[in-house]
């Protein structure tokens, strides 16, 4: 459950960010999370939009994107996306989708990223 | 007027945790610190393992404990006479590489061979936390109930050894041992699974070979 420190985390770059860019709103947070980070993209929703109150980015669209895990496999050196495996689990166990080994490397996929924010600022042309 | 602009940003929340791992491996390095991370739940016997290995083997072993709030786990480790640095999340619910690197400003690194760090009780979350270890162990008892390890893959994922503990009780909580063995090696083929009943010594002299052995092949 570190959801919050997430968020917290998360809202802080955000708003840093936001701030570098003379936004006076934040409308959309799009964030990438790895189908292996031990985060719920519900619970993260749900803490962002408490922390998000009160600041420049309160209302903003959260968007949350899966990204995909990208494998190499010990087994038969297939490299690209991994097989999620989610039948007797909730959480996804990875697997070669040449040769269905467990016996893969991870190498990504348990990130989670801020890809991008859209912000609202005065014209400049107006001013 | 309103002007709207998209603003990439492609920050990576979880890389400063990992930068500040590695900065932690770097340090263990230059002193020659082989660091070992015990993770597992709350009462699987991460503090006694820890325990019996001071008390067997003559490296010179420094310990961060990792505990919620109390400091109980460095108290009892600390009765065995090496240096012992608490560390306290607070609230959360792992210890993560920047915890690890204040207490490392207290551990005497060019007095140790080994630093042992014990992480919160929790088989979820510190998945996501690198501290910078060498070597990772989780421990799992069989009192847990023997589909604890199928239920959390990850943490078995990452694992450099897999001890499952408290074996002499199986039969009278109804565990399979076999069957909490070949679940951890289908979420990680090859790593290598000790039985043991610590409070018997079972198993003790195999988890300390099988430390060194990986260590002597990094």
């Amino acid at each position: 459950m570190h959801e919050f420190s997430m968020a917290q985390g998360i809202l802080n770059a955000v708003l840093e960010t936001a701030e570098e860019n003379d936004a006076n709103k934040v409308t959309d947070i799009v964030i990438q999370i790895g189908k292996l980070a031990m985060l719920n993209p519900e619970q993260l929703t749900f803490m962002l939009n408490v922390l998000i109150e009160d600041t420049i980015a309160e209302n903003a669209n959260i968007v949350i994107e899966d990204i995909d895990v990208e494998i190499k496999c010990y087994n038969c050196d297939y490299e690209g996306i991994g097989d999620v495996d989610d039948s007797d689990h909730y959480l996804p166990m990875i697997l070669c989708p040449k040769c269905e080994s467990h016996r893969v490397n991870v190498l990504n996929g348990k990130d989670v990223t801020i890809k991008n924010i859209s912000i609202e600022k005065e014209d400049e042309d107006d001013e | 007027m309103h002007k709207i602009a998209d603003v990439v940003m492609a920050r990576n929340i979880m890389k400063a945790n990992n930068k500040l791992a590695d900065k932690n491996q770097a340090k263990f390095d230059e002193s020659d610190v082989f660091c070992v991370d015990f993770v597992g739940a709350i009462g699987s016997g991460k503090t006694y393992l820890i325990e019996k290995i001071i008390d067997t083997v003559d490296e010179k072993i420094g310990v961060l404990a990792g505990d919620i709030i109390s400091d109980l786990d460095a108290g009892r480790i600390e009765s065995h006479n090496v240096p012992v640095v608490g560390l306290n999340t607070g609230r959360e619910c792992h210890l993560d590489a920047h915890l690890v690197s204040h207490g490392l400003k207290d551990m005497p690194l060019d007095d140790i061979d080994y630093l042992f760090v014990e992480n919160v009780g929790n088989l979820i979350c510190p998945v996501d936390f690198a501290l910078g270890s060498h070597m990772r162990i989780v421990v799992v008892s069989v009192t847990e109930g023997d589909d604890t390890v199928e239920k959390h893959p990850y943490i078995f994922q990452d694992a450099d050894l897999v001890v499952i503990n408290k074996i002499d009780l199986a039969e009278a909580v109804g565990a399979s041992v076999d069957k909490m063995v070949a679940d951890a090696h289908k979420h990680n083929p090859d790593v290598k699974v000790i039985t043991s009943s610590l409070k018997q010594g079972k198993g003790l002299e195999e988890i300390i070979s099988a430390i060194e052995e990986f260590k002597n092949n990094m």
